[in-house]
């Protein structure tokens, strides 16, 4: 138990302490947005990794929330701090809205309805311009606010300490999942849905939670970028996003704890070395995702095991040398 | 009276607006439906490789000066050559894989990255219009429509006749045909199926770069044109059954009409919504199209 902590422990206490290495506001930003990416590729994991199901809204959920909380916040004066609430709210319903068609479909069905319902926000996002700012975004959305402290003040600090708390919290809240008898059922139903609906493992109701699960991360993640950058734009429904939070996914690995987010934090920051290469590094982007499809399914997270199949063979390898 | 020349000419334009759009469709969607029977993969770079046909026509037809035909070739022979790459890529490699849907739909989709930002780099975010085949105008049912568009119109359903008789017909089609049917068998009776399967992306290629030279007249050209027509066509798939050429013929014209129509009384924008809507409720009530069989 103790030894399973550390890597967590020096993981957090190392990002807890970056502000006091460095001010600098690009590095904050940049360091922000890394975050934020973490929670959502997170929380994408758990359908896509842990449930396996094709879900391709995933990134929708995160624009709904978004613009839930920019809409409430601003349009209806709602007070900030109910943004958090509001995106987790809007992300878990639109989650359930697309779960009941995922329910009658299996394969590439999935995808196509997943992907469909992202674009029927995004029609419905560009149609109603008076509501949401149509094609030009939804702007000038207030910032997070308590007790008269605004969260812009202090260079963004507020802002990072806020996400690395939601990523503290998506930690540990998918750490509990991968080892409750909920999680146990989600990755029966990806591992041998048959069998395990066979075992009594109700199909819908799983499947139903797992969606809402899911969505929280995004949720949170949504309002709060809303309440960064404060805008929240039609493009977030698009290709490239999905494209990218994809990369951070399989870079890192599907299906553990730690690849996304090991994944979106690695991806963020070659992504800001790359920026001098232009358009030049979405290439790369791409390559870099085929290539990890094709020669290392597994991501980073499957480098230790790697690791260790190669030491276990160089070490086979000494003691069968010296035999004639 | 007056209500009923209204009315006329109200269906007088929305039949020649969903006849170019339906048009269209076929062209995009057949090598969508092609892709998909052949090798039960769904190709994400589909739009993509129609938006790198309509570039390579206007490099070669409108920046040399080579002339339409000219670009028109060179279109449709990278289009195709960008098919077969797409193929021992971004597919071939992953074939033996148990979720080869799921793969394919990441590849494809980081292939459809690729082209779009290599467009980008190459051609320049600034945009594009290549000139229309023919010049003047065309009556149609009482509407005037450009004489490029009723090229369109009459080209499609040829050009739709043409690929159905090459599958119906031709060794290479039945080939093609055996293979998606059942890989093993067409293996043993001397069938390559990599061939095949090259063939097949290639023709689908070209037909996304002829769509592309196109709709390069009627639209602007940007990185991103494709996009939307590559919905459009994964909606008409989806309508048509998937994978079945004269399905998606139906698809085709039932999503160009049924868009005109909704475009004259509803406008443009919430016909999109609409479009989306629609494309939901027929994946959950029949899932394998309106001509599909379980």
């Amino acid at each position: 138990m103790t030894r399973t902590l550390v890597f967590p422990a020096l993981f957090f206490g190392a990002l807890a302490l970056l502000p006091l290495m460095t001010d600098d506001s690009y590095v904050r930003h940049i360091a922000i947005i890394a975050l934020l990416y973490a929670v959502v590729v997170s929380g994408w994991n758990i359908t896509l990794g842990f449930g396996g199901v094709f879900n391709f809204a995933h990134l929708a959920l995160f624009a709904i929330a978004a613009y839930a909380t920019g809409i409430l916040t601003k349009t209806y004066d709602w007070p900030s701090w109910t943004g958090i609430p509001v995106g987790i709210g809007a992300s878990v319903i639109a989650a359930l809205v697309v779960c009941l068609p995922v329910l009658r479909l299996r394969g590439i069905y999935v995808i196509l309805v997943t992907f469909g319902f992202g674009q029927l926000c995004f029609q419905f996002v560009l149609n109603q311009r008076e509501l949401t700012g149509g094609n030009f975004g939804f702007v000038r959305i207030p910032p997070l606010k308590l007790f008269d402290y605004s969260f812009r003040s202090d260079g963004g600090i507020g802002y990072y300490y806020v996400a690395l708390l939601l990523l503290l919290i998506t930690v540990v809240l998918i750490h509990r999942f991968v080892h409750s008898p909920f999680g146990w059922r989600v990755m029966a139903l990806r591992e041998n849905e048959p069998y395990a609906v066979a075992r009594g493992i109700a199909l819908a109701r799983v499947r139903l939670s797992t969606f809402a699960f899911s969505a929280i991360f995004p949720g949170a993640a949504g309002a709060v970028y809303a309440q960064y950058v404060r805008s929240a734009s039609p493009d977030m429904f698009g290709f490239s996003f999905l494209t990218i939070a994809l990369s951070m996914l399989l870079l890192g690995g599907v299906g553990t704890i730690w690849g996304p987010i090991v994944g979106a934090l690695v991806f963020s920051v070659f992504s800001e070395l790359m920026t001098p290469l232009g358009p030049g590094r979405y290439l790369v982007t791409a390559v870099v995702i085929v290539a990890i499809l094709r020669f290392f399914p597994k991501g980073l997270s499957g480098i230790p095991e790697a690791w260790q199949t190669w030491r276990k063979r160089a070490h086979a390898g000494r003691d069968v040398a010296p035999q004639p | 009276m007056d209500f009923a020349d209204g009315a006329l000419s109200a269906f007088r334009a929305v039949f020649a607006s969903g006849l170019v759009l339906s048009s269209l469709y076929v062209m995009i969607a057949a090598g969508l439906a092609l892709v998909w029977s052949t090798l039960g993969i769904f190709n994400f770079a589909h739009g993509a490789i129609m938006v790198i046909g309509a570039y390579v026509a206007w490099t070669v037809s409108i920046d040399l000066g080579l002339g339409q035909v000219a670009g028109l070739v060179a279109a449709l022979a990278a289009s195709a050559l960008i098919g077969v790459a797409v193929n021992r890529l971004l597919v071939q490699p992953f074939l033996a894989q148990p979720n080869i849907i799921l793969i394919t739909v990441m590849t494809t989709l980081s292939g459809a990255f690729f082209l779009e930002n290599s467009a980008l780099l190459i051609w320049g975010p600034r945009i594009k219009q290549l000139e229309k085949i023919v010049d003047g105008n065309v009556f149609l049912a009482g509407t005037a429509i450009s004489g490029h568009e009723a090229v369109i119109i009459v080209v499609a359903p040829l050009m739709m006749l043409a690929l159905w008789a090459f599958l119906r017909f031709s060794w290479t089609g039945k080939a093609i045909r055996a293979v998606a049917q059942n890989r093993e068998f067409a293996e043993l009776s001397g069938i390559r199926p990599e061939r095949m399967y090259a063939i097949a992306f290639a023709i689908s290629a070209a037909l996304a770069g002829f769509a592309g030279v196109m709709l390069g007249a009627i639209r602007f050209i940007t990185p991103t044109l494709g996009a939307d027509p590559l919905i459009k066509a994964m909606i008409v798939v989806i309508l048509g059954g998937l994978g079945s050429i004269p399905g998606t013929i139906l698809g085709a014209y039932l999503v160009g009409f049924g868009e005109a129509v909704s475009t004259y009384f509803l406008g443009a924008y919430w016909t999109q919504a609409m479009m989306f809507f629609v494309f939901i409720l027929i994946l959950v009530i029949r899932p394998n199209g309106l001509m599909g069989r379980e």
